[in-house]
């Protein structure tokens, strides 16, 4: 019965959305967003026909039967919803829904292009309610009905943010959507006008938001899982994600340029159509079974129809672009190299060149397979040795862009410009050297972020001594900025002071590493409802204090023969203390510890990136626009 | 028209879509063994349920399939009818042999009792076999022709057409 009704709303939903794209293409814009609604709030009930299903373990129920257990916690079997494939293709949707009902909503005072608009993101609604009705329908009847299942895959239920990873990669990729209607429509009608174009900046801006954090995420979940203590390892599916951030990233400085200098409107278009195609191969990616991660399902079905749609999708755009690029034109010109145009030119160069090296990098081997039959993997050194050098010249061009002025610039004005930050670089690199920085790119990234902090803290001190002036836009880039240099900073020497050291330890006994001391206290079983979990205790000495108490524990599942490990971590700003479980008996325990200097900063950096994109969308109060343009023009522009 | 546009669009488009087709009937657990094509470690095992040792060099003449299992393998209890089913169907023609790895006496016995058997199963006390196949995860199996050379190996559950396809490889049919 749940299943017969999860399966309507779903083919309901195909319906609406289809009609909702006739009637888009063909400009009727009444009828378009009441079928967007209908869409959204009938994807919404299919959803919660499955959270109903999930909550009730209702074993009829296809998807219930495959992730359902009686033995799960709550959070766990609520989230079981986007633990398996089926059902994250529903939540996809769901997510889907809720952003093309926000998005119609925010722009009904809006006209000439969103019946456009509209009929792409339903289009894009359709195809994943078609996803959802056949090849990957989790609304199957089970007969007869089981009486428990199996529970999600272990290495899911092992940590909490299987709650957050998720749904945040899901709000960042299927957010792609909106600014990639609106870029359709701006195409299709020729003209990106100034409604149109705020729309799309704050719609690109919120998915880049949940992007950014989704990713950060993940790393930390990686970080806190996995046990080998790192937190990025160049998987195709990390690749997947970072793909779209980094041309979502590109588009939201070209976007700049467009509404500064006229310029860029194709290229910022051509942007915005990428970052959601690349979520479209995320999505395969994740999905096909093609590419081997810990995040791929198994072998499914739904690869080819991804793939079909990926296709069509990428045909349909460049077509589009090609037909219509040159009607967007451009009202401007950019005058100088060594300005912050230029500088804006030369970033966006640079991501759209790191881009292709990750995408590459990502698909080559398949390419290899392909052509001669063998297995190869792009491993950390292709990846290491290309993208290094990128991020150095991003950093680079963080420091030195702001600190340039607009337009044409005179030698004394560059020379005054970007001699002072020389200070904030050398300072930080004096710190790394003597706290023991002895990479020469780890060196390089401290002189270039100390660079980019100073230019960044000069300036956010001028923005609070003159907050009218300054619009929250370009404070919430001024915070992503410091973001970024913190984040980079952080990766720069953690990834190259990491130290460690393998012991294997009986109870009373101790080991050292750095400035710590650990001892083995004896183990402990716990019991819990999905799993049965044997701690190792360990008491963390710093010289004569106790600091910590660290918990690494083996967790057995009982879908799972093998135990999976689960490390505990001491952090501090200075820097992480980390013990993994290579095995555990009663009275023995063999331990990894590492030490990795600055971690907590990545996570913090990039809550701080995630926090300057919010400030970013905050609307600057209207009063504040008016005084600004009076004295300075162009200002204007930087704050709709 | 922007043909700039257009071309090297398609070109983008084309090498994409080109490649991740390529991809798509790969499956990336199934890993290339330096094993292939090379003769088959030996080895001789207790089979389940007695005391009797069956040494697999007995079965040279014929094709055999070596599956490793283990009863705590949730794919292996997927995969198990399909080999049953395979193994009744060929018998004569090509020869089964599933290895367990890491498990108990007593749990496998039950679980063949439950679920009924079609070949010989034997017991890999302390996993010597499974290194000596390099084997990483159960399920694995290898397609062994009639000289005792190893054709191919697929790690994970096997489907009905994968079956089909290696035993055709093995059998040269």
């Amino acid at each position: 019965m749940t299943a017969q009704l999860g399966r309507l709303l779903i083919l309901a939903s195909l319906l609406v959305a289809t009609a909702g794209v006739v009637t888009g293409f063909a400009n009727n814009l009444r009828w378009t967003r009441r079928f967007a609604y209908a869409f959204s709030a009938l994807m919404a009930m299919a959803t919660l026909v499955m959270e109903h299903a999930l909550l009730t373990h209702d074993f009829s129920v296809g998807y219930v039967a495959q992730v359902g257990s009686r033995a799960v916690p709550m959070w766990v079997t609520i989230v079981s919803l986007w633990s398996s494939l089926e059902g994250s293709i529903l939540f996809w949707g769901f997510v889907l829904a809720i952003y093309i009902a926000a998005a119609t909503w925010l722009t009904r005072d809006q006209a000439q292009s969103m019946p456009y608009a509209i009929a792409t993101w339903l289009a894009c609604g359709s195809f994943f309610s078609f996803l959802i009705a056949g090849p990957a329908n989790p609304f199957g009847s089970v007969s007869p009905v089981p009486l428990d299942g199996p529970g999600p895959n272990p290495l899911l239920q092992n940590h909490i943010l299987m709650v957050a990873h998720p749904p945040l990669l899901y709000l960042g990729y299927v957010g792609m959507a909106i600014p990639f209607g609106f870029a359709t429509a701006a195409l299709l009608r020729g003209k990106l006008e100034a409604p149109l174009l705020g729309a799309t900046r704050k719609s690109l801006m919120l998915s880049w938001i949940f992007l950014t954090l989704a990713i950060m995420l993940g790393g930390w979940w990686a970080y806190e899982v996995l046990g080998w203590g790192g937190y990025w390892a160049w998987d195709p599916v990390e690749n997947a994600s970072l793909l779209p951030w980094l041309t979502a990233t590109a588009a939201l400085h070209s976007v700049v340029m467009m509404e500064r200098r006229g310029v860029l409107k194709g290229w910022t278009v051509t942007l915005i159509q990428a970052s959601f195609l690349l979520t479209i191969l995320g999505t395969f990616m994740t999905r096909s079974g093609v590419f081997n991660s810990v995040h791929s399902f198994t072998q499914s079905a739904i690869g080819p129809t991804i793939l079909v749609f990926l296709a069509a999708v990428l045909i349909g755009s460049v077509t589009l672009l090609a037909l219509r690029i040159d009607k967007l034109g451009n009202d401007g010109a950019i005058e100088g190299a060594v300005s912050r145009e230029g500088t804006f030119l030369l970033n966006n160069l640079l991501l759209v060149l790191f881009t292709f090296t990750v995408l590459i990098g990502t698909v080559f081997p398949l390419v290899v397979e392909a052509v001669n039959g063998r297995q190869m993997s792009v491993g950390r050194p292709y990846f290491d040795a290309m993208v290094v050098p990128l991020g150095v010249a991003l950093l680079f061009l963080l420091g030195v862009g702001p600190a340039l002025p607009w337009g044409r610039v005179s030698h004394e004005q560059i020379k005054r410009a970007l001699l002072p930050p020389l200070v904030g670089g050398a300072a930080l690199v004096v710190i790394g050297l003597i706290a023991g920085v002895r990479n020469p790119w780890a060196v390089v990234t401290l002189l270039f972020g100390g660079y980019a902090l100073q230019v960044m803290f000069a300036s956010l001190l001028r923005g609070a001594a003159f907050t009218r002036e300054a619009g929250r836009r370009r404070t919430g880039a001024q915070l992503i900025h410091v973001g970024v240099a913190v984040v980079m900073i952080a990766i720069g020497v953690s990834s190259t002071m990491r130290t460690q050291s393998e012991v294997v330890l009986t109870p009373g006994q101790s080991a050292t590493i750095g400035k710590y001391k650990l001892t083995f206290t004896g183990t402990e079983m716990r019991d819990e409802p999905h799993r049965v979990s044997q701690v190792a205790r360990l008491e963390v000495m710093k010289g004569a204090k106790k600091v910590a108490l660290l918990e690494p524990r083996m967790n057995q599942y009982d879908a799972m023969r093998e135990p999976i490990g689960s490390p505990d971590v001491y952090s501090t700003l200075g820097g992480d203390l980390y013990v993994s479980i290579s095995s555990l008996e009663s009275d023995r325990a063999a331990l990894l510890l590492i030490t990795t200097p600055l971690v907590s900063w990545i996570w913090g950096g990039v809550v701080l990136m995630a926090f300057g994109g919010l400030v970013a969308l905050i609307p600057t109060r209207k009063p504040a626009t008016v005084e600004v343009a009076v004295t300075e023009p162009r200002l204007r522009l930087m704050t709709p | 028209m922007n043909r700039t546009v257009l071309i090297s669009g398609f070109l983008v488009t084309a090498a994409l879509v080109g490649a991740l087709f390529a991809g798509l009937g790969r499956d990336p657990r199934n890993i290339d063994s330096p094993l292939i094509g090379k003769s088959a470690p030996s080895f001789a095992l207790k089979t389940v349920g007695s005391h009797e040792v069956l040494d697999v060099t007995d079965f040279r003449g014929t094709p055999v399939v070596v599956n490793f299992w283990a009863t705590w393998c949730r794919p292996c209890w997927e995969e198990q009818p399909l080999l049953t089913a395979g193994a009744s169907a060929l018998k004569g023609r090509v020869q089964f042999v599933g290895v367990v790895f890491q498990d108990d006496e007593t749990k496998i016995q039950d679980f063949l009792n439950q679920r009924g058997s079609a070949y010989p199963t034997l017991i890999d006390e302390g996993g010597k076999t499974a290194i000596a196949y390099g084997v990483g995860g159960v399920p694995e199996t290898f397609f062994l022709d009639k000289t005792g050379r190893i054709v191919a190996k697929y790690s994970g559950a096997l489907t009905p057409e994968l079956l089909e396809k290696y035993v055709a490889e093995v059998t040269g049919k």
